[in-house]
C-alpha cells in the first residue's frame, strides 16, 4: 500500500482502496499495471535532441520528416510539449527544458540542458525559438537567459502572447494578465 | 491579527498541494509559512503567489513554521523583465538568505518596495539596490563603520580595505580611497563616479554574512555579463 503512495494525489485511503481492488478483483490487470510500469521506468529515457521522454534515443517528433526545422519552441516539460501539440498548430521541433531556471532553488543553466540548446541553435538549421517557458516570474527569467545566449547567433526570438482566455469574461481576469494583455493588443481588422 | 503587507521571496513545493513561502513583511521581517493549495495546478491562490506581487497576508501559529489564513493582492505586480528581473530575484535570494526568522525589519521592506518601482528603469536600479542592500545591512547590525579599525578618522589620501572582523577599513595598497569612503558615509550616493565603490563596499560587507556559498543569482547575472562581452 505504500508504494502506491508515491503517485500524486494519493494518500493512505486512496492506496488502500488501490491495493485491495487490485489483489481482490483484478489481479490480470494488477500484472499488466506491474509489467508495464517496470517497462517504462527502464526504457523510457530522454531525447538526444530534444530530451523529451521517449523510448528510442531520438524521439518520433525529431525524427519525423514533415516537421520544420527552421522552428524551435523551448518548452519547460514534456506535459508542456503535449499541450502545444494537443493544441495543434505548430510545425516546428521542441526542446524541453524538464524545469527553469530558479537561483533561490540552485539551479543554474547547466542543469536544464541550456548548453545543449545553445549547440542545437549553433548548428545553424533554426531560424526562430519560440520561448514558451512559462509566464511565471522563473519561466521569465529562463527566457530571458535563453534570449541574452542565444543573441549571437542571430535567431529570432519569440515569446508566447499573453492574453485572456477564450470563452473567458474580462472582469474575472485577474488584473496582471488584463494588463499584459492591453499591452500586446492587436490590430483588429474586420472584413 | 490585521493583515499585514508582504512580499513573496520564494517559494518552494511542500507535501502534495502546498507551498512553503518565504514572505517579507512589514512588521515581522523575514516570515516563513505553508500556504495549504498554494501548489495546486491552476489554483488563484498559486497564481497569487508569485514573486514581487504586493500581498496582504495573515498567518497563525507560534513556532519557526507559519500557517497561511489569507492572502491577497494589493496591487499591481511589478512588471520586471530582463536584467530588472534577474536583479529583483537577487534582492529576492540576499533576503532569504540573510534575514534571520521574524527579525523585524521595516526598513527592509520600505526600501525593497522602492526597489521594485525602480527595477524597470535601467538608470536607477543600481541605486536604489544599494539602498536596500544597506538596509539590510542595518537590521543585521552590520553596517560599515567608516574609520580605521582604531577608530580614527579616514585619510582623503590613503587607501583602505573593508576589514570584516571590525567592520571598519584598515590601510592597504590597492582599495578605495578614502575621499570616496567619506562621500559614501555622508550619504550622497546620487553621484555617478560612486556608483561602482558603493558596489564594492556592500558587496564586501554582505560577504562575511552569505558565507562561502555563491548567489545564483549574482553567478547568473554575471554569465550573462561575460556572454555579451565575448569576442
Amino acid at each position: 500500500m505504500d508504494a502506491f503512495r508515491v503517485l500524486p494525489g494519493v494518500g493512505p485511503k486512496t492506496a488502500q482502496r488501490m491495493a485491495m481492488h487490485l489483489l481482490e478483483r483484478e489481479r490480470p490487470g494488477g500484472q499488466r499495471l506491474a509489467a508495464v510500469i517496470q517497462q517504462a521506468i527502464e526504457e523510457v529515457g530522454y531525447c538526444q535532441r530534444c530530451r523529451t521522454l521517449t523510448e528510442a534515443d531520438i524521439c518520433m517528433l525529431c525524427e519525423s520528416l514533415r516537421r520544420d526545422d527552421a522552428l524551435l519552441c523551448v518548452v519547460e516539460s514534456p506535459a508542456d510539449q503535449l499541450a502545444i501539440e494537443e493544441a495543434g498548430g505548430f510545425k516546428g521541433r521542441y526542446f524541453v527544458l524538464h524545469g527553469h531556471l530558479s537561483p533561490l532553488d540552485g539551479i543554474g543553466p547547466e542543469s536544464i540542458g541550456l548548453d545543449l540548446l545553445e549547440a542545437r541553435v549553433a548548428e545553424g538549421l533554426v531560424e526562430e525559438v519560440v520561448l514558451a517557458t512559462n509566464p511565471t516570474i522563473e519561466g521569465e527569467a529562463t527566457a530571458h537567459y535563453i534570449a541574452s545566449q542565444l543573441a549571437e547567433y542571430g535567431v529570432k526570438l519569440s515569446r508566447l502572447a499573453y492574453g485572456v482566455p477564450m470563452g473567458g469574461e474580462l472582469e474575472y481576469v485577474d488584473g496582471g494578465t488584463l494588463s499584459r494583455a492591453f499591452n500586446g493588443r492587436l490590430p483588429f481588422a474586420s472584413e | 491579527m490585521a493583515p499585514e503587507p508582504a512580499f513573496l521571496l520564494h517559494r518552494r513545493p511542500y507535501r502534495e498541494t502546498s507551498a512553503l513561502v518565504d514572505l517579507l513583511t512589514l512588521d515581522h521581517g523575514r516570515v516563513r509559512a505553508v500556504a495549504h493549495g498554494g501548489q495546486r495546478p491552476g489554483s488563484k491562490s498559486r497564481q497569487r503567489l508569485q514573486p514581487f506581487t504586493p500581498l496582504f497576508v495573515t498567518w497563525q501559529g507560534s513556532r519557526d513554521l507559519k500557517r497561511l489564513t489569507l492572502m491577497e493582492s494589493r496591487g499591481q505586480t511589478a512588471l520586471l523583465a530582463g536584467e530588472g528581473l534577474l536583479c529583483g530575484l537577487y534582492a529576492n535570494e540576499i533576503a532569504t538568505r540573510l534575514l534571520p526568522l521574524e527579525l523585524p525589519a521595516s526598513d527592509v521592506f520600505a526600501f525593497y518596495t522602492a526597489l521594485l518601482e525602480a527595477l524597470p528603469a535601467p538608470a536607477e536600479r543600481a541605486l536604489a539596490l544599494r539602498r536596500y542592500e544597506w538596509a539590510l545591512l542595518e537590521a543585521l547590525e552590520a553596517t560599515p563603520q567608516f574609520t580605521t579599525p582604531e577608530g580614527s578618522v579616514l585619510d582623503p589620501q590613503l587607501r583602505y580595505r573593508f576589514d570584516a572582523a571590525t567592520r571598519a577599513f584598515s590601510p592597504a595598497e590597492r582599495g578605495l580611497d578614502g575621499r570616496t569612503l567619506r562621500y559614501i558615509e555622508q550619504g550622497d550616493w546620487q553621484h555617478e563616479g560612486l556608483a561602482n565603490a558603493l558596489k564594492a563596499v556592500m558587496r564586501a560587507a554582505l560577504a562575511p554574512h552569505l558565507g562561502s556559498t555563491v548567489l545564483r543569482s549574482r553567478e547568473l547575472m554575471l554569465d550573462l555579463a561575460r556572454r555579451r562581452h565575448r569576442p
